[in-house]
């Protein structure tokens, strides 16, 4: 787990992403966002999890406002941990953007029924994953009004 | 009258009781006259074994048939229990005085069953015994009239003929499920000698279905029974005098006989035919796993190959974004081979993938105009076609059962090809279909191109061949092999018509079938 920045009014993004070549690439192309984002990360499910319940180091996490969720992770599967915040009275209003590889039909159809609020398959270039990305930034975090739960 | 004293057998008692009883010496000289005359003709009886028999079975007279069907001249024979002519099964069982008490209890007994011949062999016999009795109603004895059903007619030899000239095992059965008659096939298929046959029970070599085919029941007659199997293979289990099991198909047919109906079965051995089905099954089975594993093979490879390139690629091309210029020039120049490299590999993959899923993805056919999958290839190939200022010129194309997605990507790949290897000539491409002789279409995409040269033929439609560098021309070398994966897969052909610098036509043959 790490995390950058810790401006207060930063908007809050947690990525569950198990490819550090991958967190490196979103964090290069969140640099350029128009908005302050801290993006933490979560190099596993079940280390998502514990961020999302504030378990053991995670006593102090704050609730992300967007998480950006990867399907095929270690310990504990991406479309579980995609179940798990759902049904979740508390995490199920976090918008929940599946960014992976996988272009599989099969994972489509199923994330929308778990309630994912969107689905995005990683482009194959680079200029691709950075528009992505930006996009993401774009609409989730400017575009899109996001709930505000009282703490 | 001894003529017709002795065609009937209810009135030769009073000539028989003649010869035990002590006839009145009056009549005794017109008597032994007539018998002689009743002994000769006996005697012509060639085709009937009559004899008489006393109250315990002993023979006490034979005749010319007797001898020629049971193969015992008189003195062999007279003074002998008449038992030796039963199966030593039959003796055992006491059937011979059963047949004595039989006929005795009701004065004559008419029965079918199998008969020993002096040389051991058997034959079916039909066999009238009759109870004689003196005037004053004590049992005398007995007379025996029977005849070898297996030689009785004609036919029947011309049956026999034709038995042994099946090319299948014959056994002919009666309704009792016992076996009449049998060819040499027969008895080298179950490896019994034809007398270890004759007489037993057809469950000694056909075990099971076959017996219980030939019952009558309360919802049908034999003849019903029968009828329900003709002409259909049965496949059943046969069993080898060694004990060896062994599948058989068994063909019935009905043979009307004065002793009822008997079933004539052809039998063949159908090990081989087994055996080979079940090697094909497995062959078929082994084939089908193997190409699934390997179609699965290409997928996940290209697929997992796709993640740890993605990182290479997109890596080197921030690399290449960063820090052009601000390295050296040698930097520069790997940095370029290695974002290329990438590019080229990311290329293969995204077309292996395409290819792999090209013959398992397919959606199930089902009737579809090809016109529209041409018009949908065309508006894909629009950018293509505006650039290369191509004329696509098409006849009127059937609806064919296919499906059309792929239908399409076909005419894209082929229209595509045909406008990216042009001359400096304005591309023309015509794309026409007609039906052959046989239940095919024939479709054709014909250009202007720069056409290929006959050694190559078959090498385009190989997966990654290329003919030309990459520097010429884009491209992979998936195309051609796509298209052939999508034409293979409805059973179709792919080929090709070319001379350099005058064009090509590609062909492809699509079966027709019943659409859904």
């Amino acid at each position: 787990m790490e995390s950058i920045g810790t401006n207060a009014a930063a908007i809050e993004v947690l990525l569950v992403e198990d490819s550090p070549g991958d967190v490196r690439l979103t964090r290069e192309a969140f640099k350029d966002a128009k908005v302050h984002i801290n993006l933490h990360v979560a190099l596993d499910g079940a280390e998502a999890m514990a961020f999302l319940g504030r378990e053991g180091q995670h006593l102090n996490s704050p609730r992300p406002d967007l998480i950006l969720l990867d399907l095929n992770l270690p310990k504990k599967d991406g479309r579980q941990v995609l179940e798990e915040i759902k049904e979740s009275p508390t995490l199920k209003s976090i918008p929940v953007v599946i960014l992976t590889t996988s272009s599989s039909e099969a994972d489509i159809l199923r994330s929308y029924q778990l309630h994912a609020n969107c689905y995005i398959t990683k482009p194959v270039d680079l200029n691709g994953f950075l528009e992505i990305v930006k996009s993401i930034d774009n609409f989730w975090l400017s575009v899109v009004k996001l709930p505000r739960v009282p703490s | 009258m001894p003529l017709e004293r002795s065609s009937d057998p209810r009135h030769a008692d009073s000539h028989v009781s003649a010869k035990f009883a002590n006839a009145p010496n009056l009549a005794e000289e017109a008597l032994r006259e007539c018998e002689e005359k009743y002994q000769m003709l006996l005697d012509e009886v060639q085709d009937y074994a009559i004899f008489l028999l006393d109250q315990q079975g002993m023979v006490v007279s034979w005749n010319a048939g007797a001898e020629r069907i049971k193969g015992y001249r008189g003195e062999q024979i007279i003074g002998h229990n008449f038992s030796c002519f039963f199966p030593p099964e039959e003796i055992k069982r006491g059937r011979p005085e059963e047949l004595l008490r039989l006929a005795t209890a009701s004065g004559r007994h008419e029965y079918q069953g199998m008969r020993v011949r002096k040389d051991g062999s058997r034959f079916l016999a039909s066999i009238i015994l009759i109870a004689l009795h003196d005037p004053a109603g004590n049992l005398r004895g007995f007379s025996e009239i029977s005849r070898d059903l297996s030689e009785r007619k004609e036919s029947g030899e011309k049956y026999r003929g034709l038995l042994e000239a099946a090319p299948d095992a014959m056994v002919v059965v009666n309704q009792g499920g016992e076996i009449v008659l049998l060819n040499l096939q027969a008895e080298k298929q179950f490896g019994y000698s034809r007398d270890e046959l004759v007489g037993q029970k057809v469950k000694n070599i056909i075990p099971e279905g076959f017996a219980e085919r030939l019952i009558a029941d309360d919802l049908r007659s034999v003849e019903d029974a029968l009828a329900q199997q003709i002409g259909t293979g049965i496949e059943l289990t046969g069993r080898r005098k060694n004990g060896t099991a062994f599948p058989i198909e068994i063909m019935l047919s009905p043979l009307e006989s004065a002793e009822g109906i008997l079933v004539t079965a052809a039998i063949r051995d159908i090990t081989q035919r087994k055996e080979s089905e079940q090697q094909l099954v497995k062959t078929v089975g082994e084939l089908k796993r193997s190409n699934d594993e390997l179609q699965q093979f290409a997928y996940v490879a290209s697929h997992d190959l796709q993640e740890p390139l993605r990182m290479v690629a997109s890596y080197t091309q921030l690399l290449a974004q960063r820090y052009k210029g601000r390295l050296d020039s040698d930097a520069d120049e790997f940095i370029a081979y290695a974002v290329d490299g990438s590019n080229r590999m990311q290329g293969l993959i995204r077309d292996l993938l395409t290819y792999s899923r090209a013959g398992t993805n397919g959606k199930a056919l089902h009737k579809s105009s090809s016109e529209n999958a041409l018009k949908e290839a065309l508006t894909n190939l629009r950018a293509t076609i505006e650039e290369s200022g191509a004329v696509v010129t098409h006849d009127l194309l059937p609806a064919i059962t296919i499906d059309d997605t792929q239908l399409s990507q076909l005419f894209q790949n082929l229209v595509g090809n045909a406008i990216k290897y042009r001359t400096s000539k304005v591309p023309h491409v015509h794309v026409s279909a007609a039906k052959n002789g046989g239940n095919e279409w024939i479709f054709s995409v014909r250009d202007n191109g720069m056409g290929i040269d006959p050694q190559y033929f078959e090498r385009i439609f190989i997966i990654f061949q290329r003919l030309h560098g990459r520097e010429e021309f884009k491209g992979t070398g998936i195309g051609l092999a796509i298209c052939k994966k999508i034409v293979e897969r409805v059973g179709g052909r792919i080929w090709v018509e070319s001379e350099l610098e005058k064009g090509s036509t590609f062909w492809f043959a699509l079966p027709e079938r019943d659409g859904k």
